[in-house]
């Protein structure tokens, strides 16, 4: 007893043995974040489909080959950067792909003259005001996700299950079910301002960087690590998360749309079909990316890599001549595996 | 109903019951005995063996030795199937049930009466009406338990227990979560049941109950039984002694603060209300002081706290920090005004398990560390070392370990760590020592009494009697919504705080 005593008067608490070394790193099963093996596993992968697709094409490596990939890819990659930054606070947002559809689908309908086109909302905008009325939609098409998400607490994935549903009837309501043609819009996605590449692939360059650095150093990418992590201790910590949830809605509507403004560009025409699968590829790309379904993990570097594996599938199973209908199958196949690494990754992590 | 057709006085006698988890034996080699028409509580701390007892008994957990003897049949190993065919019912502590069915739906959970697979609907409804007519409650079979209050769940729980042959109904802790008029209505049918000629355990550490309700108390401390009289022939004091022991006197206080006091109270409730949580409390933290707010679940304690950092708000009375009225609509604003919360599921509501520990102490202090709204890691990591051996957080130097690699007395401080970062002056800190160990609970205990030092007010909410003896200068006791005691000093014993919470 007065052993007890006396550890009580340097102030520690009694009944407590004054020694007590207990093992205090916990017995869990410690694995420090898989990063960079994981990183590399990508990189390897994506090097092995690379080679794979050299050797069994004579065409894959071409320079034009070459460039209709990081056309694609740079098109799924600006949407994957915010979707990265949405998954890590544990949202996702389905609706990108009919979301760009439907902004270019817009900005066609506005620029399209009513004179000599048949189209009941052609508006004959000069091609500024026609981005001006592609990014209204795009904010439209930010605001109503982001506040049934966050205002009206449904869930992320329910919501824009809906809004893609929602923005994919609008376009066709706009588009009267046809494609409609474009004029003098060529700069954004066809320019090859430097190296005989094309725009789009720079922009996707700074989007990227943009997105890391948002993520890697300020206070709205932490806190979006932090919401993942944890909802409840990220608004315990003083983070307002439904601000920080709706703008990362925001950014993904933004970011939709520049997507969708690139693609209607290098198309020269908007279809009512443009962007119907975005969402699958965007979402197995940031998930293969190591972004975790459960939230507060998930890279950019990680989704860049995951987006040229996506790109460089799909476009070597073309150049094989695999019939699309079974590249839809490999398309499938490639989320439930990424999906399943994920579920692997979750259970051997650290228990929480 | 069932338990009368029994018949014959039902008898449970359990013998040299032993019971290990992991190498260390939590029962010493108990007896109970449980006889029909007649109630048995059972009393004890928390840790004292008396769950792991009932449910052997109930044939959840496999005793290591001992028997069960049941109307003269011996048992060495009951299942939980076993166990229900020989009568013996179990209502734990959390609900069973499934509260998205209806009430008659989960009286007849996993035992639908049907014919070639099909439910048999009218047969449900039928034994939901008899049973919670039997227990002469007026709860309505086709409505949904979710929408049930929580004494009412409590009672579509016995029916349920009672809807098979019970004749042993075993009662973990029924009245934690319930009012004092929903106790009372289920204290009148313990003793109605007693009557039909149920045996009833009931397990709980309120002392005022026991002689409402027991016919005899068995009190269990450390695995062994330390108390086992009539009713009658116990005082309280006895009880309470029989549940602490020599631990009574081995819980040493604090010395007294040799720093000042603040004077002007950093967190202050004046007559504050919260509808049907909480009523007229009236408490103050100072500067340099802990304060213990000292109240069993369903207190009204933690929610007290909570109101001081926006997760709920005063209906009626006030708020004030710094002597001035403040109202505190979320955590933003709590933090805003220098309150920092340590909330009682860590791991759900205070640590980033799968960040850095750097991340999880820096976060709530971003927007302070940030330039130009960026933050370096090198500044997470600053932050991180700048309180790891200040608070001997036993972690590898790296700031950027996972969180979830720490033991909980080490994520704890970590936790602590993130409210010294942000400088906040007054702390609220919900059950911080629960899951925590031993030698962890001392370290916290002596950081806490160090930042009190440094003049921070720190309100410690607990229901564990001994944290509040170890660590507070003052004391409020809570009771059903209401502040029922404030002890000063030395004055702060377990006698005292069981004693003025109604045992």
């Amino acid at each position: 007893m007065t052993e007890d005593q006396a550890a009580a008067d340097d102030g520690r608490a009694a009944g407590v043995p004054p020694a007590a070394p207990p093992a205090d790193q916990a017995p869990v099963r410690v694995r420090m974040p898989i990063k960079l093996p994981e990183t590399a596993a990508l990189l390897g992968v994506l090097v092995v489909l690379i080679a794979f697709f050299s050797l069994t094409s004579p065409f894959f490596l071409r320079f034009d080959n070459i460039v209709n990939i990081l056309q694609n890819v740079a098109v799924i990659g600006i949407i994957a950067c915010p979707a990265t930054l949405l998954l890590i606070s544990g949202q996702f947002d389905l609706s990108v792909g009919s979301a760009a559809g439907f902004v270019g689908m817009l900005m066609a309908v506005a620029a399209a003259d009513p004179e000599t086109t048949r189209v009941p909302f052609a508006l004959g905008l000069p091609i500024w005001g026609a981005v001006i009325v592609a990014l209204l939609g795009a904010a439209f098409v930010g605001l109503i996700n982001a506040f049934a998400v966050t205002v009206v607490g449904i869930n992320a994935l329910i919501t824009t299950l809906g809004t893609l549903a929602i923005f994919r009837g609008l376009t066709k309501v706009l588009g009267d079910g046809q494609t409609i043609r474009i004029q003098g819009f060529g700069e954004l996605g066809v320019v090859r301002p430097l190296l005989d590449i094309p725009l789009p692939v720079y922009l996707f360059a700074l989007v990227v960087i943009l997105f890391w650095f948002i993520q890697r150093y300020t206070i709205y990418g932490r806190s979006m690590y932090a919401i993942g992590a944890s909802p409840v201790a990220a608004r315990l910590a003083g983070i307002r998360t439904k601000r920080a949830i709706f703008i990362g809605f925001m950014l993904s509507a933004g970011l939709v749309a520049l997507a969708g403004l690139i693609r209607l560009s290098q198309v020269g025409g908007a279809s009512v079909n443009t962007g119907i699968g975005f969402e699958l590829a965007v979402v197995t790309a940031v998930v293969l990316g190591g972004a975790s379904l459960a939230g507060g993990r998930g890279t950019i570097l990680g989704t860049i890599i995951a987006v040229f594996i996506v790109g460089v599938l799909g476009n070597g199973l073309i150049q094989l001549r695999v019939p699309s209908f079974w590249i839809e199958v490999a398309g499938g196949l490639l989320l439930l595996g990424a999906v399943a690494f994920d579920q692997l990754r979750i259970r051997l992590a650290p228990a929480n | 109903m069932a338990a009368v057709e029994a018949g014959t006085a039902f008898a449970l006698q359990a013998r040299g019951i032993r019971k290990s988890f992991g190498g260390v034996e939590v029962l010493h080699g108990v007896d109970l005995d449980a006889d029909g028409g007649s109630v048995v509580a059972l009393l004890g701390e928390n840790g004292a063996g008396k769950s792991t007892l009932v449910k052997i008994i109930a044939g959840d957990y496999t005793a290591d030795s001992g028997t069960v003897v049941v109307d003269g049949v011996e048992h060495h190993a009951l299942d939980p199937r076993l166990a229900r065919d020989l009568g013996v019912a179990i209502i734990m502590q959390e609900f069973q049930d499934a509260p998205t069915l209806t009430v008659a739906e989960n009286i007849s959970l996993g035992r639908l009466p049907g014919r070639v697979g099909l439910v048999d609907w009218a047969a449900v409804r039928q034994r939901a009406r008899h049973i919670l007519g039997q227990l002469e409650v007026d709860i309505n079979p086709d409505v949904r338990v979710a929408s049930l209050r929580v004494g009412e769940r409590q009672i579509v729980e016995i029916a349920r227990a009672l809807s098979g042959e019970a004749r042993l109904l075993i009662l973990d802790e029924p009245t934690a979560a319930l009012s004092h008029h929903e106790a009372e209505i289920l204290f009148h049918f313990i003793r109605r049941l007693r009557r039909q000629g149920v045996a009833i355990v009931y397990i709980t550490h309120r002392l005022d109950e026991v002689s409402e309700i027991a016919d005899r108390v068995q009190v269990l401390r450390d695995g062994s039984t330390a108390l086992l009289a009539k009713v009658t022939e116990v005082t309280r004091r006895d009880m309470i002694q029989a549940m602490i022991g020599r631990r009574m006197a081995e819980v040493a206080r604090p010395p007294a603060p040799e720093h000042d006091i603040g004077a002007q109270p950093a967190l202050r409730w004046i007559d504050a209300s919260l509808t049907r949580v909480f009523e007229s409390v009236s408490l103050d933290v100072k500067p340099g002081e802990v304060v213990a707010l000292y109240g069993k679940l369903g207190s009204g304690a933690v929610e007290v706290a909570e109101t001081a950092y926006g997760l709920r708000r005063l209906t009626a009375g006030r708020l004030e920090m710094d002597s001035e009225v403040v109202a505190i609509g979320s955590p933003v604003s709590a933090i805003a005004r220098g309150v920092g919360f340590l909330p009682a599921d860590r791991k759900a509501g205070g640590a980033f398990m799968v960040r850095s520990v750097g991340e999880n102490v820096a976060v709530a202090s971003w927007p302070v560390l940030a330039r130009m709204g960026m933050i370096r890691d090198e500044v997470e990591a600053t932050a991180y070392r700048r309180w790891r051996d200040r608070l001997s957080i036993r972690a590898r130097n790296s700031s950027k370990q996972l969180m979830a690699t720490l033991s909980g007395g080490n994520q704890q401080k970590v936790l602590l760590a993130r409210w010294l970062e942000r400088q906040s002056r007054a702390l609220v800190l919900i059950e911080p020592t629960r899951g925590v160990d031993v030698g962890a609970r001392g370290d916290i205990y002596a950081a806490l009494r160090r930042l009190a030092a440094t003049g921070m007010a720190m309100l410690v909410v607990t229901s564990d009697y001994e944290e509040a003896v170890q660590i507070a200068d003052r004391a409020y006791v809570m009771a059903k919504g209401q502040i029922v005691a404030e002890l000063r000093g030395d004055a702060i014993t377990t006698t005292q705080l069981l004693e003025a919470a109604g045992g």
